[in-house]
């Protein structure tokens, strides 16, 4: 049987319509966007901050000094505080996550695993500004009042790390700080570990424990190897959730422009000042660049925990 | 239902009554069957018909899933393995498994098998070397890894995999050995290799294994089971299961008229 050039089963002849490539263009332009955007955004930033690295140069990075009536300023405190705080919360909240994460796929039922599975996905719909009443309420009083002088009166006088837990109990602070984003991270971080700990085949698991491994042992062996780069993958973004975070640590940072290494003394993350001095600040005013400048910087921290991250599962996933 | 008389060899496991529960669902029906010691007890039938939970029944794999649960005896060195008080890290050492798929751990060839054995023995460097050696001789995978045992496991093809998984199984000095569908995912090289291993490991070991080739139980099983419907049809030896079956069903499945 001869095919017309035009029946539908014909190989060759136009393409019925012109959807699919309507939708091509479609699709191209939304990933254009997002080039334009994020180049746009590092543009206004940098663009912004041009006064204040204008006026102090790379000195700008290393000034703890935040004075508004001698018009100096410098980044350095916001920028140690933003990343003691991380660092803090990570330390707090991986060993959380993971504990959570096991209990919810290697021990517990699947009904309570459901629901407590569910209790952590709405913890992290939870908006910050909650977490950050939540923590001048309830959180900071908590501190001040018990942990921050029980910790002192012990902890304190441990020689070395003693330092760490020493100075008044304002309740406020790098460590409270740390607290909060703990929190405000840990469901992301579990959610991840979840997923990857239910995607190991069961007769991994099965062999580990047929060998007659203990429950710890099958995790600590078989599924933390197993399961390392995307449980590092789930840390980064927790890590660059924390550093990111504005509302909730500003009410519980104590906003002093201040570099030490007492856990309990009041602090400053770069996203706290930002938000506590812009509406203060004059367009064009070298105030107004300097904060600009703190947010690029902040952009540029967050970018290089990404980059890091990708850098790290790169190097697992050759050596696998 | 017919439990075999073996005049030989004595129970390594002794099944008596053995009920089994996924939840609701009945999977093994008043089972009983003996695994004599030294001999391989091939398991046969269609899917579905209890042969692998059978098998999880005797290492108590079963115990990592709620809801499933077993009733009966099954008695092995004078315990009753499914009652309670049992210490399963013992039980699944003395009682080891490979499964249908190879399951390399996540770890060098050398630490696949030496993980398992530092579990429950404390051996020195040269100990733990020659422990390695001596069940990867035993596989037939020595030539084949000993120049390359810190390489990752998962860089071995899949029959290699499988032989690692078996070794690393006997590394641990088990009595009885569980093999469900162990060649299932194998070429017929690979086959034959493992086939040819069961028969030098029953020297040593009590195997029953669970295989859907009936050839593989004619060539390789001692004894036969034949299951159907989560109940034991018929146990003889393979030499006259396969010629004189007492029972039409199992005379059906062998002849290939269903299953």
């Amino acid at each position: 049987m001869e095919r017309s050039a035009t029946s539908p089963s014909a190989l060759t002849g136009a393409v019925k319509g012109n959807g699919d490539a309507v939708f091509a263009a479609i699709v191209r332009c939304s990933a254009a966007l997002i080039l334009l955007g994020l180049g746009g955004m590092v543009a206004v930033m940098a663009w912004g901050a041009r006064g204040a690295f204008a006026r102090f140069g790379p000195g700008f990075v290393f000034d703890k000094a935040w004075n508004p009536v001698t018009q100096h300023f410098g980044a350095a405190a916001p920028m140690f505080g933003t990343v003691i705080t991380a660092l803090l919360a990570i330390l707090l909240a991986v060993p959380l996550a993971f504990g959570i994460a096991v209990w919810l796929t290697e021990i517990a039922s699947a009904r309570i695993a459901g629901v407590i599975g569910t209790l952590i996905q709405l913890l992290a719909a939870v908006p910050s500004i909650i977490f950050g009443m939540w923590g001048f309420a309830v959180l900071v009083p908590f501190m001040a009042h018990y942990v921050e002088p029980l910790a002192s009166h012990t902890l304190g006088r441990v020689p070395g790390i003693g330092t760490l837990f020493r100075g008044a109990p304002y309740g406020t602070g790098f460590l409270t700080g740390g607290m909060i984003l703990a929190v405000m991270i840990t469901p992301f971080i579990c959610a991840v570990m979840r997923d990857v700990f239910l995607s190991m085949p069961a007769v991994l698991k099965e062999s580990a424990y047929g060998l007659g491994m203990t429950r710890w042992e099958v995790v600590r062996r078989i599924i933390l190897p197993w399961s390392r780069s995307s449980v590092v993958g789930g840390v980064m973004l927790g890590l660059g959730r924390a550093l990111g975070e504005t509302m909730a640590i500003t009410f519980v940072i104590g906003n002093a422009n201040h570099i030490g290494w007492s856990l309990f003394s009041p602090g400053n993350t770069i996203a706290s000042l930002i938000a506590l001095e812009f509406p203060e600040s004059a367009v064009g005013s070298l105030k107004f660049s300097s904060l600009m400048a703190a947010g690029f910087l902040l952009m540029l921290i967050s970018l290089g925990t990404l980059v890091c991250s990708r850098l790290l599962l790169r190097t697992k996933a050759a050596g696998r | 239902m017919t439990v075999a008389q073996n005049d030989a060899a004595p129970a390594a496991i002794s099944v008596r009554n053995l009920d089994f529960y996924y939840g609701a669902h009945h999977a093994l029906k008043d089972i009983s069957i003996d695994f004599p010691q030294g001999q391989v007890t091939g398991m046969i039938g269609p899917s579905g018909c209890g042969k692998s939970t059978l098998l999880r029944v005797l290492n108590r794999m079963y115990d990592l899933y709620p809801g499933q649960r077993a009733t009966g005896e099954v008695i092995f060195d004078g315990c009753n393995i499914i009652g309670p008080k049992v210490n399963l890290n013992v039980l699944r050492s003395r009682v080891g498994m490979v499964f249908q798929k190879p399951t390399p751990f996540p770890m060098s060839i050398y630490d696949n098998i030496a993980f398992g054995v530092r579990l429950h023995e404390r051996l020195d460097r040269a100990a733990m070397d020659a422990r390695v050696e001596d069940v990867l001789r035993r596989v037939a995978l020595w030539p084949e890894v000993r120049d390359r045992l810190r390489d990752s496991a998962a860089a071995l093809s899949g029959g290699q995999q499988q032989r690692l998984c078996i070794a690393r199984t006997i590394a641990t000095r088990p009595e009885v050995v569980l093999l469900d569908e162990p060649t299932s995912a194998l070429d017929p090289v690979s086959t034959a290799r493992i086939e040819e291993l069961l028969d030098e490991l029953k020297a040593d070991f009590t195997i029953a294994i669970v295989t859907h080739n009936l050839q593989q139980a004619a060539r390789c099983a001692d004894q036969v089971a034949f299951f159907y419907m989560g109940e034991v049809v018929e146990v003889d030896s393979a030499d006259r299961m396969f010629t004189t079956p007492r029972e039409k069903r199992t005379q059906d499945y062998i002849t290939g008229r269903f299953g």
